[in-house]
């Protein structure tokens, strides 16, 4: 392979028999690993805990970026206050954790019983997994595009034919994009038809890897298949419903162009979720401390989020073991 | 879901004939995720006027008019050249760099392991548009913003997390005593893990580094802000060559195509990579 041509001479040259540099080499076992990792360490320290430590400054002081002749100084945490104190936050904040439980719940059970469908080893469908592959592999810029074109008044197909049969039901037109209840259902549908190959493609993974010895024993032991499914399966499943579930969490929770190029937040504020208000802040307003501390605040509840996560199902895993 | 229906080879498995319901609903996924990408598609070979039309249209007699709007009068191929060499070059860099984080994650022992693994998973977690403003300030100063090698260093950072949590599980997977046996041959670390480890991790990696390419070739929030003009790559031209006052239908749809037709393409080709590569462990042990 050619990555590892690349790197062969780099390493021959660093990690030689009697070089000084060989005591930080392979036998080493306590600093070895950092020498490994320095390089994905430094760079992940430059471009991301260092932009990390700016958005803290900023938020510390008031930064309006269409004013720049404002002198600046420290405020404390008053940006912070600002955020909490802004009732258009607590709506952000309500739109995105509905947006983001509905849309992985959905993904994550569609995602599922499509795995477990494939596992059934059927004749001639590998070919059809490209097809289901499909949604994922777009750009998020082009899912957006496309699905504004299938609501576009008139010739879109979801308007012209679902709208037909709402018609011929008397029910009138849908208004998938006008309404504010049903523009942000729109929205989470988009993001399932986006996203559950995701979930799919990786639940395929985790059932491929589980032994088949487990299963053997159940059917010794005449357990039905309902009971199999959840003493065996979604157990040994677990690791990989954890990185599944936790990386489309993380991603739901910022979802960014998909409601930007199809509502931008509309009807009213009813699709605006935190990283729109975010945009909307730093972006529009020029605000840039309230910004960067709004930014804050939603890291903090993606980590918290994510710990939890891993705590639980961790918790559960050594139980299940 | 029947007994045990899902070990292949399994004697209880239901015959095919009994499985028609499950071909149906495939069915039924593969056109509803495929109909609406097929739709735009179809949207790139019209003329405006048919792809605007009142009622959808479906036989038309093809146009190029869109792909001469974009390649010609636009010039995209030059954005479609810049999204190769970044994607491709932050595939490598990512791939190559955090192959060994995870190495070192997955086989030493060593105190502060479980944080630094978290950290790293940290950076993921920051939204772009909150990191956007320092980054922007900071491209400034040193010169890189609007050039391909500043989107080159972001993407490479920006993958690197999941590239390291990828490969660490990936890692894990394999006994260790492979490597020893081919130390204890004479070998040293390095030849060890080129010899042995990489070779049992090419389709791993080759999975990671499909996925982290998508990512990176589909990246559209850095692109916008952090390039104008030379280093523009495809989602940010594709975005400001389709939709202005009014959204031009069939210069959209052409777009989509010129951005897709790379990533439909990889993917039908390294399609069993993919699957296999994903299926050798995501799980850990």
């Amino acid at each position: 392979m050619s990555i590892s041509e690349h790197t062969t001479t780099a390493h021959a040259l660093t990690f030689g028999q009697r070089g000084f540099l060989s005591r930080f080499g392979p036998s080493n076992r306590t600093i070895f690993p950092w020498v490994l990792m320095a390089p994905t360490l430094i760079i992940l320290f430059a471009i991301g805990i260092y932009p990390f430590l700016y958005s803290l400054y900023i938020a510390g002081h008031n930064v309006i970026l269409s004013k720049p002749y404002i002198p600046q100084h420290f405020v404390g945490l008053y940006q912070y206050q600002a955020v909490v104190q802004d009732p258009e936050f607590w709506h952000a904040l309500r739109k995105t954790l509905l947006f983001t439980v509905q849309a992985v719940f959905i993904e994550f059970w569609l995602g599922l019983g499509l795995a477990l469908l494939f596992q059934r080893q059927l004749q001639g469908v590998a070919f059809m997994r490209l097809f289901i592959l499909i949604p994922m592999i777009l750009p998020p810029l082009v899912t957006a595009l496309v699905w504004r074109y299938m609501f576009y008044p008139g010739a879109g197909l979801m308007t012209y034919y679902v709208g037909a049969v709402t018609r011929a039901l008397g029910l009138g037109e849908i208004p998938f994009l006008s309404d504010p209840v049903i523009a942000f259902q729109t929205l989470v549908f988009v993001d399932v038809w986006e996203w559950t190959p995701f979930m799919f493609l990786m639940l395929s993974a985790g059932l491929a890897s589980i032994p088949r010895q487990p299963y053997e024993a159940a059917e010794i032991d005449g357990a039905g298949s309902w009971r199999v499914f959840w003493t065996i399966t979604m157990p040994l499943l677990r690791p990989a419903i954890l990185i599944a579930v936790i990386i489309r969490t993380m991603d739901a929770f910022r979802t960014y162009e998909l409601i930007v190029i199809m509502t931008r937040g509309g009807p009213g504020n009813a699709t605006t979720t935190l990283n729109v208000f975010l945009t909307k802040t730093g972006l529009e307003f020029f605000d840039a401390s309230k910004a960067a501390a709004l930014s804050l605040i939603m890291m903090m509840i993606i980590i918290v989020m994510s710990f939890v996560f891993i705590r639980v199902f961790r918790s559960k895993t050594e139980v299940a073991e | 879901m029947k007994k045990l229906s899902s070990m292949p080879e399994s004697p209880s498995a239901p015959p095919a004939q009994r499985n028609w319901w499950v071909y149906v609903v495939l069915i039924l996924v593969c056109v509803v995720n495929f109909l609406p990408y097929l739709r735009v598609v179809m949207a790139g070979f019209m003329d405006g006027a048919t792809s605007s039309s009142a009622t959808p249209i479906w036989f038309f007699s093809p146009s190029l008019e869109a792909f001469d709007y974009l390649i010609f009068e636009k010039g995209i191929m030059k954005n479609f050249f810049n999204s190769v060499v970044v994607s491709l070059a932050s595939t490598f860099f990512s791939v190559t760099i955090g192959m060994f984080c995870a190495y070192a994650l997955a086989r030493y022992d060593f105190p502060g392991r479980d944080d630094v693994s978290f950290w790293v998973l940290t950076n993921r977690m920051m939204p772009p548009v909150a990191v956007l403003i320092p980054i922007f300030v900071t491209f400034q100063t040193a010169g890189l913003l609007d050039t391909l090698l500043g989107l080159i260093i972001l993407y490479t950072a920006m993958q690197l997390p999941f590239v390291v949590w990828m490969l660490t599980g990936y890692f894990r997977d394999i006994p260790r005593r492979y490597e020893e046996s081919a130390m204890v041959d004479g070998d040293t670390w390095f030849a060890a893990f080129r010899k042995v480890t990489l070779p049992i991790m090419a389709p791993s990696i080759t999975a990671t580094a499909i996925f982290v390419m998508i990512l990176s070739w589909n990246e559209f929030a850095f692109a916008t802000f952090l390039t104008s003009n030379q280093a523009k790559t495809m989602p940010p031209a594709i975005m400001a060559y389709s939709i202005g006052a009014d959204i031009k239908w069939n210069v959209l749809g052409a777009a989509v195509v010129l951005i897709t037709a790379p990533l439909i393409l990889f993917v039908l080709l390294l399609q069993r990579q993919l699957i296999s590569g994903l299926s050798q462990g995501v799980v850990r042990k």
